[in-house]
């Protein structure tokens, strides 16, 4: 159990700034993912806090311990690496205790807890085996029994499933959300899979270029973004993101998205865009819905031409153009279209996002 | 026949053709070791020999006996133990500090690296020999001319490049994470050296032992440059005893020489199995 914080936590290669001014405090038993696109400085993150990266500014500590000057073997954190990073010399049984030796464990003691970790990820066959003999899988969860056999205060993961392929990855996942109700320790979990981020975390980070663009649990990212970058970033597929602008002539406001789509704005969209002429307006594809004439009331509505089409069973993902903007809707309940057929979709005005042209955040 | 099948037997003809090649001056030495000297001197040449005899290995290890070449016994076992010293202690502390420093490169960053990096090898790159006479001038102003110590360190300098350039390979392909999981899992830079690092390159070190050791082992100019007595003479060296004024006693040169090379011979067919693994693995990136 520990509290990780990070204050004012910088990192500079040269002239180049992997982390800015970074301040969090990840409560106990927290699982905290750190997500963004590659290059924004997760990892670094992610390495100072296991010890493993100098900080050049800032502080971090664990348990109101700062921990800046201690080697990562004082800090007692374990930490999860992407390719996995087992002793090919050790069996799988060797990997699980190296830790437990080095710190001097009583050998009853490292076989006591080596078994436990072991029953804890099922791993009982493979005990005497060598990592090379191992699946992806296997050396992903013996990984992971390296990380728990420690006991440390605090897990970190830096991208542990993406050598791992898509159906594995999936459960896996959900292993590693039971590990974590189970153990009941602060995970800090870096991944680039917004996937990942939005199933697993109890909070998100959504990083980019060296900065914090937001932090919120899943539903909050997700169903707030605090700016177009979150907005496009998390959910699958990305939201959608028209320039659109504002013409307000007679009382009324319109949105305009081309030449042929003017939404009508509602009251409070009225006063919120008083004296804005431009912004950058977010639809998700499940929001822009196909109908068949029945809209309704307070919907907004446009009709346009299929351009492809793309079942998946559950749902039809069809895209239009806007604005030569290719677009991407959700059709759930599908029922049978071609491309070239036109269609009517509707728009519930509630649930779209305006975001500012200049900075691309969030207006409401 | 396919053109596989052709193909095959063009490999098998012209491998079996180069290893008699290369075998043929070995084997003839260990003929002539042999061989009494009248069969040796031979015109034209006796390819199959009529009796062969220990005699030489004999004379060479205990001292002449009546009716033997009759020639003055060769302080063998001093030169055998001068060798053994002389080459297992050079190679003991070039493969260490060669390690050592093969990790630096591997490992770290620091101003001019490459650049250091290349001096080093560029130092492979002047012949041994042409530097006997500095050496020789250099050891006997500072008094280590004839002595272990500086035949030994004149190994250490010639063997540490190439062990370094190896090992530093071999470092390379050991992933970072390797380390750095180990010192999360609670080890000082050094255990994690020790226990990872150093166990999953000791086909690279076994590799750069060997090649240090063969060099050692083997080398004469320089060394017959720097020894003067049995107290350094190894046993490359030794083989020279063998000369007379007008007279060469080609069995007992031969013998020493099979002598000199059934323990390198060993030592390569027990390290064998890294030796390959570590050219292939570690050596090709360098």
């Amino acid at each position: 159990m520990a509290q990780v914080e990070l204050k004012n936590l910088s990192k500079k290669y040269g002239k180049v700034t992997a982390v800015q001014n970074m301040d969090l405090i990840i409560p106990h038993n927290q699982f905290l993912v750190l997500v963004g696109p590659s290059g924004c400085g997760k990892s670094t993150t992610l390495r100072m806090i296991a010890g493993l990266e100098e900080i050049t500014g800032g502080d971090i500590f664990i348990n109101d311990e700062k921990v800046n000057d201690k080697d990562p073997k004082d800090r007692n954190v374990s930490m999860v690496f992407q390719n996995y990073a087992l002793y090919p010399h050790m069996s799988v049984e060797e990997n699980l205790g190296f830790s437990l030796k080095i710190a001097k464990v009583k050998s009853d003691e490292i076989e006591k807890r080596v078994t436990e970790a072991v029953n804890i990820l099922g791993l009982e066959d493979l005990r005497s085996r060598k990592p090379s003999q191992l699946s992806g899988g296997q050396r992903q969860r013996v990984a992971m029994g390296r990380a728990i056999v420690r006991r440390p205060d605090a897990f970190l993961f830096d991208e542990p499933l993406s050598n791992l392929d898509a159906k594995l990855r999936t459960q896996m996942r959900t292993e590693i959300k039971k590990l974590h109700q189970k153990l009941k320790t602060t995970i800090i979990y870096v991944t680039h899979d917004q996937v990942e981020a939005m199933t697993l975390a109890d909070r998100i980070i959504i990083m980019k270029d060296g900065y914090i663009e937001q932090i919120g649990t899943p539903i909050e990212v997700f169903s707030k973004p605090a700016n177009v970058f979150v907005a496009t970033f998390i959910g699958s597929p990305p939201m959608n993101i028209f320039s659109a602008e504002i013409i307000s002539s007679n009382n009324q406001t319109k949105i305009k998205l081309d030449e042929n789509i003017y939404f009508d704005c509602n009251e409070d969209q009225k006063n919120k865009l008083q004296n804005i002429k431009e912004v950058y307006l977010g639809i998700r594809a499940e929001d822009i819905m196909p109908v068949d004439n029945n809209l309704n009331t307070g919907f907004w509505s446009f009709k346009k031409n299929i351009d492809i089409v793309e079942p998946l069973g559950t749902e039809t993902q069809l895209f239009i153009t806007i604005n030569n903007k290719e677009t991407i809707c959700r059709m759930y309940n599908p029922y049978e279209v071609n491309v070239g057929d036109e269609l009517s979709f509707q728009v519930d005005p509630r649930k779209v996002h305006f975001f500012d042209k200049e900075s691309q955040k969030t207006i409401f | 026949m396919s053109k596989k099948q052709f193909q095959n037997i063009l490999i098998w003809t012209s491998a079996i053709i180069l290893i008699i090649l290369i075998m043929t001056p070995g084997l003839w030495v260990v003929l002539t070791a042999f061989r009494p000297q009248v069969d040796v001197m031979a015109k034209p040449p006796v390819w199959i020999p009529r009796n062969l005899s220990f005699n030489q290995f004999e004379t060479m290890l205990f001292g002449g006996s009546e009716g033997s070449m009759g020639r003055s016994p060769v302080p063998v076992l001093s030169y055998l133990y001068n060798s053994i010293v002389i080459s297992f202690t050079s190679t003991f502390v070039a493969v260490l500090v060669g390690t050592i420093g093969g990790y630096g490169f591997a490992r770290h960053n620091f101003k001019f690296k490459n650049g250091y990096f290349l001096m080093i090898m560029l130092t492979r790159t002047i012949p041994g020999i042409s530097l006997s006479l500095p050496i020789f001038i250099l050891f006997s102003k500072i008094g280590i001319i004839d002595t272990h110590f500086g035949i030994i360190l004149v190994f250490v300098a010639l063997n540490i490049p190439f062990t370094v350039w190896l090992t530093d390979g071999f470092f390379r392909q050991i992933p970072r994470a390797m380390s750095e999981v180990a010192m999360t899992d609670g080890c000082t830079k050094l255990q994690a050296f020790w226990h990872i690092e150093l166990p999953l390159s000791k086909s690279g070190i076994a590799s750069a032992g060997i090649f240090a050791f063969l060099i050692s082992w083997n080398e004469y100019a320089l060394v017959s440059n720097l020894a003067r007595s049995t107290d350094s003479k190894t046993l490359t060296v030794g083989l020279m005893d063998f000369t007379a004024q007008f007279t060469i006693n080609w069995p007992g040169m031969c013998a020493l020489a099979v002598f000199i090379i059934i323990p390198a011979l060993i030592l390569t067919f027990l390290v064998q199995k890294h030796l390959v693994s570590g050219l292939t693995f570690g050596g090709v990136k360098g």
